[in-house]
């Protein structure tokens, strides 16, 4: 696949967050001069299909992931922490927000270039013997189009969502995605998926319990780059099963979304070449972005 | 009173620094003078402040030129001209002072002599018990593993030289060569920038302080700063030696103040002349003297049988030094070292004498350490609130490498403060040279990388904001190379970057040309064509709404 510099840089908006904590206009973050990791990932922080040119700044979310980066040949990583984490640090909970409840729970989700192949009527019945309250299943956009999968949790009594189109190519970009995660994440009390995912840490940050369980289904022709499931569930054993320590689950969510490692706005902009404040002559017309 | 003791060399001088390095001087070396004692030869070229503290009536000062007698020349002072090797052999001086070196002190005349049988010409005028302040050029210190080769200067028609076998290689060596010598150290200093004008004096014992080391490391950073070209840059190199524990080993040049130990009872002559007098005429004045305190032991032992036989002081010292030497054994005499401690002192640093305990110095580590340390842990976060505190505070002017960071975060400066971002700048510089620029994902570049240094503590700052460099008065050939390496790299890079948004502009181009073909196809279709019409209505109404607006405002 041919693929550009920057592009996934906007994927869930997440240029969009940077730029509002930058104090910069989140309706068009300007061009970030570098690769940013878009997902939690078990490599190097880069999606598999990005062509690299020398020289551009790679920016991903955990100290973990630059030592991994590096020792497999990358240079200028720079840990600047997950959007998911700045956004969190930007919308801290309000005081008094209505009761959590409920349990939101991501199935593994394919993505454009791949679909899932697995047994969902299973998954839903491990669901139903593990959640105790209310099930919001999260579907990706692709499978939310898709009626008979939707239908299928929907007769089970799920109430069925989806965040949204994460948006490419500078098209159809959804800068509201991970507001609208969030305020979904806030409304449930956990967060589970039958894969340890970006969805499982975000939730953990937003102060959700997490569990993973469940048939992690399959993606067709799925390559097991850096050790793939088999080694996800070895290396992060503490965040799999119906019911883990909370405190270890924080710590590792904290580390995993760099949200220990967050860049004060100056900082950011310079590294991402961003411009600073005052060469944006309408940045006090910058606000959030209406959503 | 001049004499000329012959191999002297006319017209010329070492004082005026002509002929090679200047003469030894400055406020460091002054302050190990006082431990001199008695009649005193001062050998080799000495500055003439340097001894102007010392007594006219002691002093024997040899020069080798002519033209250096004037300027040592004073009331009462014997100046001796010529080469060492033509000093009569006599054992008459209570202190003799090379601190130049054994390198200066034989004439052009002179046969060539080793290191080794230049000390003992030295050796052989010092009295029993005598001691000498000698001063060595290290020749693996860091001035010489830095140095790039430099032509011999007119004093150097013998070259000093590590294939030497006689010449004590490596500071350990030095000090057991002159205890084999029959000399015992009672002070060695590790000796910083250079034998001619030390700026540094540091102890074995202030060296041992580890909890010091910042304020060592800054010393010695400070003291090395090049002022010619290099084949690295001495600062880092000096204080990489300070951690490591080889300061002493890398110093530039040591000074040892050592007491000849070949006849204990006979350890101390002038001091003793000075407390036989003294107890003398105490046990006159008073013979309860006995109750003087234990640990001012001299003058009691002194006392003691001196009263009953009048003026025999001699025996009294005899046995007080023969106890003090009792538990080092007879080959180890103690009692000629006593004094050498409290004369001096443990340290010379920013023109300053320190003495241990307090010593004065701020404990911990530098700032620039500090930071360094959390750079290559890749511990951003610690270096964000390191910078912040540093240049929120008053020492945010002073170079990171001249503040030390004690033990509950309270910033110590070392040096006056000056311009914050120069400071910064600074540290970037640092950090380039260091090898730490790969931890920012910027070209390394001083004012880029102030930049985004200013930025990790939350200050908006552009490069071109920073203040420009002070031109360098000296350059590192490593440095150079490193330079030459990143640029190269960085070029690359550039070009890579140049082609990626060629192609980007290319494929961008080729898509505004097929919507502007869309967009000319679909204006040919009859909706097109509408909305042409109706937006070619619109405009025409807007124009003509604005003419009328115009006309009605000109009325």
């Amino acid at each position: 696949m041919e693929c550009l510099v920057h592009h996934a840089n906007h994927y869930y908006g997440h240029s969009h967050v940077l730029a509002r904590y930058c104090g910069l206009d989140d309706t068009d973050p300007p061009r970030l001069h570098g690769y940013l990791q878009h997902g939690w990932n078990i490599g190097d922080g880069m999606a598999p299909d990005h062509e690299y040119v020398p020289g551009v700044p790679k920016f991903v979310w955990s100290e973990r992931v630059r030592r991994r980066a590096w020792s497999l040949g990358r240079r200028e990583v720079y840990v600047v922490g997950s959007p998911w984490a700045y956004l969190v640090a930007m919308e801290p909970e309000p005081a008094g927000a209505p009761e959590r409840a409920g349990t939101l729970f991501y199935p593994f989700h394919g993505w454009e270039g791949q679909h899932i192949i697995g047994n969902h009527e299973g998954l839903i019945d491990e669901i139903k013997a593990t959640e105790e309250g209310p099930v919001t299943v999260c579907l990706y956009w692709q499978e939310f189009r898709d009626k008979r999968v939707r239908a299928t949790y929907e007769r089970a009594g799920f109430r069925v969502i989806s965040h949204g189109y994460r948006g490419g190519w500078w098209k159809d970009l959804d800068p509201g995605f991970l507001y609208r995660q969030l305020a979904e994440q806030r409304r449930h009390s956990r967060v589970a998926s039958n894969r340890l995912s970006s969805a499982i840490m975000y939730g953990t940050l937003a102060g959700c319990e997490p569990a993973v369980y469940g048939d992690p289904m399959q993606l067709e022709r799925e390559k097991s780059a850096f050790g793939g499931q088999a080694r996800i569930v070895r290396e992060w054993a503490d965040l799999h099963g119906p019911k883990l320590d909370l405190t270890v689950a924080r710590r590792i969510a904290t580390a995993e979304l760099g949200a220990d490692r967050l860049l004060p706005p100056a900082e950011l902009r310079r590294v991402l070449g961003w411009p600073s404040l005052r060469e944006d002559p309408d940045f006090e017309l910058t606000g959030v972005l209406t959503r | 009173m001049t004499t000329l003791i012959g191999g002297e060399m006319l017209a010329w001088s070492d004082l005026d620094g002509s002929h090679g390095r200047p003469p030894a001087s400055g406020a460091a070396l002054r302050s190990l003078l006082s431990s001199s004692r008695g009649r005193t030869l001062v050998v080799g070229p000495h500055a003439p402040e340097l001894l102007e503290s010392l007594p006219a009536s002691q002093l024997t000062v040899l020069v080798r030129g002519d033209s250096d007698v004037p300027a040592v020349s004073r009331d009462g002072v014997t100046v001796l001209c010529g080469s060492l090797e033509k000093l009569a052999a006599e054992p008459v001086y209570d202190t003799v002072i090379a601190l130049d070196g054994l390198d200066r002190l034989l004439s052009a005349e002179a046969e060539p002599h080793s290191w080794n049988e230049t000390l003992a010409l030295l050796l052989a005028v010092l009295a029993p018990g005598g001691r000498l302040l000698l001063g060595v050029r290290n020749l693996f210190g860091v001035d010489r593993l830095v140095a790039l080769p430099t032509a011999p200067t007119d004093a150097e028609w013998e070259v000093p030289d590590d294939h030497d076998p006689d010449r004590p290689a490596g500071h350990a060596r030095l000090l057991a060569h002159l205890t084999a010598s029959g000399l015992r150290a009672a002070r060695d200093y590790a000796v910083y920038p250079s034998l001619s004008s030390p700026t540094l004096l540091l102890s074995r014992e202030i060296l041992a302080e580890l909890t010091l080391s910042g304020a060592l490391e800054a010393a010695v950073a400070a003291a090395v700063q090049p002022t010619t070209d290099a084949l690295a840059d001495p600062a880092r190199l000096a204080t990489r030696a300070v951690r490591n524990g080889l300061a002493a080993e890398l110093a530039p040049a040591w000074i040892v103040i050592a007491d000849r130990a070949d006849r204990a009872d006979r350890a101390d002559r002038a001091d003793r002349a000075d407390r036989a007098d003294r107890a003398d005429r105490t046990a006159r004045a008073a013979p309860a003297v006995h109750a003087a305190p234990a640990n001012h032991a001299a003058p009691a032992n002194h006392a003691a049988p001196a009263a009953p036989g009048g003026a025999v002081a001699g025996t009294g010292l005899v046995a007080m030094t023969a106890r003090a030497a009792a538990p080092a054994g007879p080959s180890e005499p103690v009692g000629p070292g006593e004094g050498v401690a409290a004369a001096t002192p443990d340290a010379f640093i920013n023109g300053q004498e320190a003495r241990l305990p307090a010593s004065g110095l701020p404990r911990g580590r530098t700032l620039e350490d500090h930071l360094l340390a959390a750079a290559q842990r890749r511990d951003l976060p610690t270096m964000r609130e390191l910078l912040t505190a540093w240049q929120s505070a008053p020492a945010a002017g002073v170079p990171a490498g001249q503040v030390v960071v004690g033990q509950n975060g309270d910033l110590t400066a070392l040096a006056s403060p000056g311009e914050p971002l120069a400071a910064l700048r600074t540290f970037a510089a640092e950090a380039i040279a260091g090898g730490y620029a790969h931890l920012w994902p910027i070209p390394a570049d001083e004012a880029e990388l102030t930049a985004v240094l200013a930025g990790m503590t939350g200050r908006e700052l552009e490069p071109d904001e920073v203040p420009p460099a002070v031109a360098p008065t000296a350059h590192a050939v490593g440095d150079l190379l490193a330079a030459r390496d990143r640029l190269t790299r960085e070029l690359a890079e550039a070009k890579a970057k140049h082609e990626w948004y060629e192609q980007m502009l290319l494929r961008r181009e080729a898509e505004l040309k097929r919507v502007r073909q869309l967009n000319a196809l679909l204006s040919a279709t009859v909706p097109g064509r509408a909305a042409t019409t109706l937006v070619g209505g619109l405009r025409a109404g807007k124009r003509a709404v604005r003419s009328v607006v115009r006309r009605t405002r000109g009325s």
